[in-house]
């Protein structure tokens, strides 16, 4: 599987090279905050650096904020307060030149039911401004990345859930951004598929020198993928620094025990005392 | 990049229709029904004195271009809707495209359908011995601007709904008083001959009425330059009013 992965990659980073590589800061969240016309403070006040190159992810129960952080970073949700640059642009006043420099995959994956995989890719690529026949092309390899190229002329309506949240993954790359967005990437899938796109972001990163930020309530993925890690609650980053060092922090070898010091409370992955709202 | 952002997502559009039979078949089903039946029930109409043609199917003709094009924009909105439900639409804001490109796409996807079955629909009417006085620019004309009609009235207030709701059964349960646009018009018989004045009062006030009877002029008489400006008129009116309020609704995509 990973020779595979490894032949996979080396041809999208060949069909990369042009591409423009991030250095210093990918991200700058300074305050950040969302507040939704109801009331209901989602986010208060995040603030965060993620370096190129760095995997930062985001760790925290569901309700605590996460989604709707990222969903402000990818210029889905305005933010209320604060203020933040992603790659260089300022997500309110440019977000077209966010949007050129990211890929995201979503939590709820929503895909165009009479469209084949191979379809959505290429679409996804053209609006990107990606040429058809290299659209093509990279759609074929990621989707062999994403160990779907079996089915790729398939229509999605048929895919599982899992599926589509891998061509989803997929289609966040298909521009191969410098940058990506992974808002619970593996929620809701097996084993063997959260090892897959575990292996895959891996090699990502490695071979293309992608800049991740992943939004997850798995510590073991938190774990396994992230150089860095900020715990949030609440709508707030209560505390970051790479696992072993979080870890070391409370004299523990559990980021769940890491949690429960920083928080105050259990994790529970149901907790939803503030709205998840993207 | 809107332009062809919205190119490509009229292309996803199209692409799409052979692949719901359902949809094609089923939204251009009742336009032919109520076609032929009208013009067998109401065949009758045309002894009437002054009436314009002997042929019932020549005056009803461009009622069924509306009936197609009016009605059948809603599936638009019924699929942006979709969009937003299954939250695909959010995959697409993820690219550098604006918002109104996805609208615009659905829009010009869906018009290529509803150009088609207009055209099927004047054939129809040919094959039963119905004659365009116009001929091909005139039947252009006609079918471009009930196109336009239904962009602007029901493709309008559907598209805002869908925007508002995201919810596509909200969208479908309002798709039938588009019929009610259509027939309080004089689409069935002319205005002269409906006795009564509060149904006349109404019928002169319908923007709808000022499209189509350039439309049914093109298919009898002629041009009549005089009611095709009045018909261009009403539909940039209504697009003046549809467009900001379409925008204003825009922003309710980014929360």
């Amino acid at each position: 599987m990973l020779d595979e992965l490894e032949h996979v990659l080396d041809d999208l980073l060949a069909r990369a090279g042009g591409a423009s590589r991030l250095t210093g800061d990918a991200i700058v969240a300074d305050d950040l905050g969302k507040t939704y016309p109801d009331g209901t403070e989602a986010v208060r006040g995040v603030t965060l650096r993620v370096r190129a190159g760095e995997c930062y992810g985001l760790l925290g129960p569901n309700g605590a904020g996460k989604s709707t952080t990222v969903g402000m970073l990818g210029t889905l949700v305005r933010p209320t307060a604060g203020r933040a640059l992603v790659a260089g642009f300022d997500v309110m006043a440019q977000p077209r030149e966010v949007r050129r420099r990211i890929g995201f995959a979503m939590q709820d994956v929503g895909v165009d039911a009479f469209a084949t995989a191979r379809e959505l890719l290429v679409l996804q690529g053209r609006l990107h401004g990606v040429s058809r026949a290299e659209a093509a092309a990279r759609a074929r390899l990621l989707l062999e990345l994403v160990d779907l190229a079996d089915v790729a002329g398939q229509r999605l309506a048929g895919f599982s859930g899992g599926m589509q949240r891998r061509v989803d993954l997929a289609s966040a790359l298909i521009h191969l951004p410098p940058i990506v967005f992974l808002d619970e990437p593996t929620e809701g899938l097996d084993p063997r598929a959260r090892t897959a796109i575990w292996d895959a972001l891996d090699q990502l990163r490695r071979s293309l020198g992608v800049t991740v930020v992943l939004t997850t309530h798995y510590m073991d993925e938190a774990d396994r993928l992230c150089d860095r890690l900020g715990i949030i609650d609440r709508g707030t980053v209560v505390t970051e620094g790479t696992p072993a060092k979080l870890k070391a922090s409370v004299g523990s070898a559990s980021l769940e025990d890491v949690y429960l010091h920083y928080t105050g409370r259990a994790f529970a992955a149901g907790d939803t005392d503030l709205r998840e709202a993207a | 990049m809107t332009a062809p952002a919205s190119l490509l997502l009229a292309h996803r559009t199209i692409r799409q229709f052979p692949r719901n039979p359902i949809l094609l078949g089923f939204s251009f089903a009742p336009v032919l029904m109520m076609f032929l039946v009208f013009g067998a029930l109401f065949e009758g109409v045309t002894r009437l004195p002054g009436f314009p043609t002997d042929n019932y199917y020549e005056y009803l003709a461009p009622t069924a271009v509306l009936l197609t094009t009016v009605p059948g924009i809603g599936n638009a909105a019924v699929a942006l809707a979709s969009d937003f439900h299954s939250r695909y639409v959010y995959k697409l804001l993820t690219s550098p495209i604006s918002a109104g490109s996805v609208i615009l796409g659905r829009l010009l996807g869906d018009s290529v359908r509803l150009i088609a079955q207009a055209v099927a629909v004047l054939a129809l009417a040919i094959a039963l011995g119905a004659h365009v006085e116009t001929g091909i620019p005139g039947a252009i004309v006609m079918i471009l601007l009930g196109t336009a009609l239904g962009i602007v009235t029901f493709g309008v207030l559907t598209a805002n709904l869908a925007l508002r709701t995201g919810d596509p059964a909200a969208v479908q349960a309002i798709l039938p008083m588009a019929y009610l646009l259509i027939f309080l018009t004089s689409a069935y018989q002319q205005p002269e001959q409906i006795d009564s004045p509060v149904m006349r009062t109404i019928v002169d006030a319908n923007p709808a009425e000022h499209v189509l009877r350039p439309m049914r002029e093109l298919m009898l008489t002629g041009y009549d330059w005089g009611h095709i400006g009045i018909a261009v008129a009403v539909l940039a009116a209504l697009a003046l009013i549809g467009i900001p309020l379409t925008i204003r609704n825009y922003r309710t995509i980014y929360r």
